[in-house]
C-alpha cells in the first residue's frame, strides 16, 4: 500500500514539475519538439533512479555509522555528496549518450548536463533523506518522480507543437505563451489534490 | 449489391450545398449552336504529353480529321470538330490562366465531315481492338482531368480490376450535362459501359446516379438488364461523383492512401466518356464536341449545348442569350471544383462540363477570421482529414506537418471551404501546401 | 578533530570511487571527433542560410573539413573570413564567384493592368495557382511578398507591389530564386549593374496591352552595345556571361523607349519616388 501512495504521489499528485515546481528549467528549454523532449525524459529517469538509488544508500549506510565505539554523523555532508553523485552520473550519462545517439546528444545540447545542477534530482535525494524513507523506497520514489517530470514533459511538449503553429498574438509568442500554457497545466494537476 | 435503386448508397463525410441550382437547366433538352466561323482547339488539354499538330496553316480539314496526333502512351489524338481551313497555331487563355497553344480552323459554313472509321461489332471484336479504336478517336476523360481512356482501360494487370464504376452522379451544383445525357442518350451510354467492360474482362457494371434524377435512372433502367448493367441510386451528397467516394459508396472498397482506383481493383469513367467511346466503336466518329451546361442566375436562358471543341466561351454564353447583368464570377466546371477564369478569352475543350457565371451578389469576397475549432470541416471532408489542422500548419508554413498529416490525399472538393463559419480560404491552403510538397520532392 | 578527518577521507572515498568509474566509461564510450570542424564553425558567419547548398552551417564545415567544398563556397563569409578559414586548415580559398539576386520585372501597381481582383492567401504561390494570378502579365511579379518574407537577410523590399533587391544586402543564397513561382528572380554576377527589367517572352503587342515598361524587342540597346545583350524574339536580355558587362553609359546610349532597360540604381529610385516616370520621360 505504501508504495502505491508513494507512486500516485510521485507522479500525479506531487508531480516534481506542475506540483512542486521544481525542474523548470529543462521543462521549458527541452519542450519543443516531442522527441527531444522524450530523449530527455529518459536521461532525467535514469539519473533519478540511480542517483536516488545511490544517495540513500550513502545516506542510510554511510553517513551515520559506528567508528570505533563512537557514534558518527556525517549528515552535514549530504548536500556535497549529493551533488558530487548527480554530477558523476550525469557525467556518464553524456559520455554514454554521446557514442549512443550522437543525434539526441546534439539536441539536447546545453540541458544534459544542466540535470546535475538540476533542482529536481537533488530535491528528490533530499525529500528522501528527510523523509526517512529505506533504500528500496527511495529507488521507487525516484523512480516515479522521474516518471512524473516524463509525464508533465509529454503533455507540455504536445502542446508546445500545436502552439508552435497557432495565431499567437506578437507580444506572446514563444516563452510567454508557453509559460502560460504551464501555468494553466499546472492548475489541472491540482485536481489530482486528495488522492493521497 | 442491389440494383434497386431505392437504396440510397454514401459514404462518410460530404455536404449538401444549399440550393443546388440544377433547376435552371435541367429541364432543357441538348440543343445543337449554329456554326461558328471561327474555332480554337486547345492541343495540350489533356494529362499526358500534348498531341503533336500534323497539319500546316492553309490545309483544308474536313470535320472529323485528325489534326494533332498522339505522343508516346500517355497521349490523346486531337481532331477537327468542323470542316475548313486551318489558319495556324495560336496561343489562348487556357482554362489554369496560363497562356495555351490552340489550332486555330476558319470554318467554310459546310461542316463537312471525313469518311468515319469503319464501325466495329463490339460484341465480336477484340480488345485490343476495341482499345486501338478508342486511342484513335482521341477519347479522354470528360470529368474533370481528362486522362486518355486508352490508358485508363489498360491497367497493370497485377492490379486485378473486377469492377467498373459508371459515374452518373453529377454531384457539383448547377451541372446538368450528364444528366441529359443519360436521360437522351441511354443506349449509348449503357454500351460505352459494356465495351469499357469487355476491354477491362469485368462482369461487375455498375452505373452510380443520385437518386434526385429520378427521370434519368428510370431511363437508364430501361436497357440496363440488356447489357447487365446494375443501375445504383446514390445518395444526393456532395463530393458523391468523386472517384474514391463513388467507390466506397457502391462497392464498399477504400483506396489506399496515395493510391489510385485501380488499387481497389476498380475502373471509375465517366458516363460522357462511356458515351464517347460508344460513339467511336459502333459509329465511328472521333470526340469533337460535348455536352456542356450554360448556366447561372445572370444568363438569360440556362440550358444545355452540344458545344464543338474550340468555342470560345464567349459565344456559347451569346447562344445562351447572353446576360441580364454584369457576371461577378466566370467558372470553367461547376462552383465547387470548377476553376474561375480572369478572361473570356478561354475555349471549350473536352473536358468542359459546364460554363458558369455567377452573379456579383453570389460573389462575395469574404475576409477570413481566425479558427474556433467548431469541426464542421472535420465532419464534411470526405477523405477524414483535419482541414482545420491543415489549415493552421499550413498558414504557419509547416509543409512538413502538412505532409504527416496527409495533405496529399486532399481532394480539393471544397467541402471544408464551404462549411467554414470563419470563412477560411481552406482550399487554397491545401492547393498551396500540395504544391510546396511536389516541388519539394522533385528537388 | 576527528569528525574532521573522517569527513574528508569518506569525501575523498567517494570522489575517488566515482573517478575511477567515470573514466572506465569514457574509455569504453570514446567518440573520435575532429576539433577542426568546431574551429570552422566559430570562423563562420554562422547565418545558417543554406546558400553553400548544405543544410546548415555545420554541414557545411564538415564538408570543408572533409575536402569536399572550398571555404569560398560560403556566400555570405566575407574575403577576410574565408582567407582565416583556409588558413586555419592549411588549404587553398578557392575561387569566389559572387552573386546577387534581382528580380527582372518592372511591373509595379501603376504601369501593370490587374485583369480581375483576386480574394485569397497573400501569397505568390497560392496566387499563381488561381488561373494564373491576378496580374495580365503572367510572367511578371506578382507582388505579394513570398520572396521578402522568405529572404534570411531581408534584403527585399515590396514597393508598390513590386518586389526589388537591395543589392548591398543580397548575399546570393538563393533562396528567394526557389520561393518565386513565376522564376522572375535570377541570379546575376555581383557586378551586373545594368538589367533589362522583363521577364516576358510574348509578342510585343500582346506585352504591351498589359503593361507599360514591357521590353518590345526593339533592339536599340543591342546596337548601341554590340555583343552585350542577347535578344530572343521579342525580348532581350543583359548577356551576363559577358564582359565587360553593360554600364550606365550603355543605357543612355540606347534610349530604352518603354523603360524597361535600366541600372539598378535607377530602378530603385523610381519605384521609390515616381511611380510615372515614363511619361514624364518621354
Amino acid at each position: 500500500m505504501k508504495y502505491l501512495e508513494l507512486t500516485i504521489g510521485a507522479i500525479l499528485v506531487y508531480n516534481f514539475v506542475l506540483a512542486r515546481f521544481l525542474g523548470i528549467c529543462p521543462f521549458l528549454g527541452v519542450s519543443k519538439r516531442l522527441g527531444t523532449a522524450m530523449g530527455m525524459s529518459g536521461a532525467v529517469i535514469f539519473v533519478m533512479t540511480l542517483a536516488s538509488f545511490i544517495t540513500s544508500l550513502i545516506y542510510n549506510y554511510l553517513l551515520k555509522f559506528n567508528y570505533r565505539g563512537t557514534e558518527v554523523n556525517l549528515e552535514f555532508l549530504r548536500v556535497l555528496l549529493f551533488i558530487l553523485i548527480i554530477a558523476a552520473l550525469v557525467q556518464l550519462i553524456e559520455i554514454m549518450l554521446q557514442k549512443l545517439s550522437p543525434k539526441l546528444y546534439q539536441a539536447l545540447g546545453i540541458y544534459l548536463p544542466l540535470i546535475t545542477t538540476n533542482c529536481a534530482v537533488l530535491g528528490a535525494a533530499t525529500i528522501n533523506a528527510d523523509s526517512g524513507y529505506t533504500v528500496l523506497e527511495a529507488t521507487v520514489f525516484g523512480l516515479c518522480s522521474g516518471i512524473g517530470f516524463a509525464l508533465a514533459l509529454l503533455l507540455f511538449s504536445s502542446l508546445r507543437e500545436r502552439l508552435d503553429v497557432a495565431d499567437v498574438p506578437k507580444p506572446f509568442q514563444g516563452t510567454p505563451i508557453a509559460l502560460v500554457t504551464a501555468g494553466i497545466l499546472a492548475m489541472a494537476f491540482v485536481g489530482f489534490s486528495g488522492l493521497c | 449489391m442491389k440494383s434497386n435503386s431505392k437504396d440510397y448508397l454514401s459514404f462518410d463525410g460530404g455536404i449538401h450545398p444549399a440550393s443546388d441550382g440544377k433547376s435552371l437547366s435541367e429541364g432543357s433538352p441538348v440543343q445543337r449552336p449554329p456554326l461558328l466561323d471561327r474555332y480554337r482547339v486547345v492541343i495540350s488539354e489533356s494529362v499526358g504529353k500534348p498531341p503533336k499538330p500534323v497539319v500546316q496553316p492553309g490545309d483544308l480539314v474536313k470535320k472529323y480529321q485528325l489534326i494533332a496526333q498522339a505522343e508516346g502512351f500517355v497521349s490523346a489524338n486531337l481532331h477537327s470538330p468542323t470542316s475548313g481551313k486551318v489558319v495556324g497555331i495560336v496561343e489562348v487563355a487556357g482554362a489554369m490562366g496560363i497562356p495555351v497553344p490552340a489550332i486555330e480552323i476558319e470554318s467554310d459554313g459546310k461542316d463537312e465531315p471525313c469518311e468515319p472509321m469503319p464501325p466495329l461489332d463490339w460484341k465480336t471484336a477484340s480488345a485490343a481492338d476495341l482499345l486501338a479504336r478508342i486511342g484513335e478517336a482521341g477519347v479522354v476523360g470528360m470529368g474533370g482531368a481528362a486522362f486518355p481512356t486508352r490508358v485508363k482501360l489498360s491497367p497493370p494487370p497485377e492490379k486485378q480490376i473486377d469492377t467498373l464504376i459508371l459515374n452518373g452522379a453529377e454531384c457539383e451544383p448547377y451541372l446538368t450535362a450528364d444528366h441529359r445525357l443519360m436521360l437522351e442518350k441511354p443506349r449509348a451510354v449503357l454500351e460505352g459501359a459494356a465495351i469499357s467492360a469487355k476491354i477491362l474482362g469485368v462482369k461487375n457494371i455498375y452505373i452510380g446516379v443520385e437518386v434526385n434524377k429520378t427521370d434519368a435512372i428510370e431511363a437508364l433502367n430501361k436497357h440496363a438488364a440488356d447489357y447487365n448493367i446494375y443501375v445504383v441510386g446514390l445518395k444526393v451528397q456532395y463530393p458523391q461523383g468523386s472517384e474514391k467516394q463513388l467507390i466506397d459508396a457502391v462497392t464498399k472498397r477504400e483506396v489506399p492512401t496515395g493510391g489510385l482506383p485501380m488499387d481497389a481493383h476498380c475502373v471509375v469513367q465517366n458516363v460522357g466518356t462511356a458515351a464517347a467511346v460508344s460513339d467511336a466503336v459502333t459509329l465511328g466518329i472521333p470526340l469533337v464536341e460535348r455536352i456542356t451546361t450554360v448556366t447561372g442566375d445572370v444568363v438569360k436562358n440556362p440550358g444545355n449545348w452540344l458545344l464543338k471543341l474550340g468555342t470560345p466561351v464567349i459565344k456559347a454564353v451569346e447562344f445562351a442569350g447572353g446576360v441580364t447583368e454584369e457576371p461577378g464570377k466566370l467558372i470553367l466546371g461547376g462552383p465547387m471544383m470548377g476553376f474561375a477564369q480572369k478572361t473570356f478569352d478561354v475555349t471549350v475543350c473536352k473536358n468542359t462540363s459546364g460554363i458558369l457565371l455567377l452573379p456579383q451578389s453570389d460573389s462575395i469576397a469574404y475576409d477570413p477570421s481566425p479558427c474556433i475549432r467548431c469541426g464542421r470541416c472535420v465532419a464534411g471532408c470526405p477523405m477524414g482529414l483535419l482541414p482545420c489542422l491543415l489549415g493552421s500548419v499550413i498558414e504557419a508554413e509547416r509543409f512538413d506537418l502538412a505532409a504527416e498529416n496527409h495533405v496529399m490525399d486532399c481532394l480539393e472538393c471544397g467541402s471544408c471551404a464551404y462549411v467554414c463559419p470563419a470563412h477560411r480560404p481552406l482550399v487554397q491552403h491545401m492547393r498551396r501546401a500540395k504544391a510546396e510538397i511536389r516541388k519539394q520532392s522533385k528537388k | 578533530m576527528n569528525i574532521l578527518i573522517i569527513a574528508v577521507a569518506v569525501m575523498a572515498g567517494v570522489g575517488l570511487a566515482l573517478g575511477i568509474i567515470i573514466g572506465i566509461f569514457a574509455r569504453l564510450f570514446r567518440v573520435e571527433s575532429d576539433p577542426r570542424v568546431d574551429l570552422v564553425v566559430e570562423l563562420l558567419p554562422g547565418a545558417n542560410c543554406g546558400g553553400c547548398g548544405m543544410a546548415g552551417c555545420s554541414d557545411f564545415a564538415k564538408a570543408v573539413v572533409s575536402g569536399k567544398m572550398a571555404p569560398s563556397k560560403c556566400p555570405v563569409s566575407s574575403s577576410d573570413q574565408v582567407s582565416a578559414i583556409a588558413q586555419a586548415l592549411g588549404i587553398e580559398a578557392g575561387e569566389a564567384f559572387k552573386q546577387k539576386a534581382v528580380v527582372l520585372c518592372g511591373g509595379d501597381r501603376e504601369q501593370t493592368m490587374r485583369l480581375a481582383s483576386y480574394n485569397g492567401i497573400i501569397d505568390c504561390v497560392s496566387a499563381s495557382l488561381v488561373a494564373g494570378g491576378p496580374k495580365g502579365c503572367t510572367y511578371g511579379c506578382l507582388g505579394m511578398g513570398s520572396c521578402a518574407r522568405k529572404c534570411p537577410f531581408g534584403a527585399i523590399e515590396m514597393i508598390n507591389g513590386l518586389a526589388i533587391i537591395h543589392k548591398e544586402l543580397c548575399v546570393g543564397c538563393g533562396t528567394c530564386v526557389a520561393v518565386c513561382p513565376r522564376n522572375v528572380i535570377k541570379l546575376v554576377p555581383a557586378e551586373a549593374e545594368v538589367h533589362v527589367y522583363c521577364n516576358s517572352p510574348l509578342k510585343a503587342p500582346a506585352k504591351r496591352l498589359v503593361c507599360k515598361v514591357a521590353c518590345i524587342g526593339c533592339r536599340k540597346c543591342a546596337k548601341a552595345a554590340p555583343d552585350k545583350f542577347l535578344i530572343e524574339g521579342f525580348k532581350a536580355t543583359v548577356d551576363y556571361s559577358h564582359t565587360p558587362l553593360p554600364t550606365a553609359e550603355d543605357v543612355v546610349a540606347a534610349a530604352c523607349p518603354t523603360g524597361s532597360l535600366l541600372t539598378a540604381e535607377e530602378h530603385l529610385q523610381i519605384e521609390k519616388h515616381d511611380p510615372d516616370w515614363s511619361a514624364e520621360k518621354k
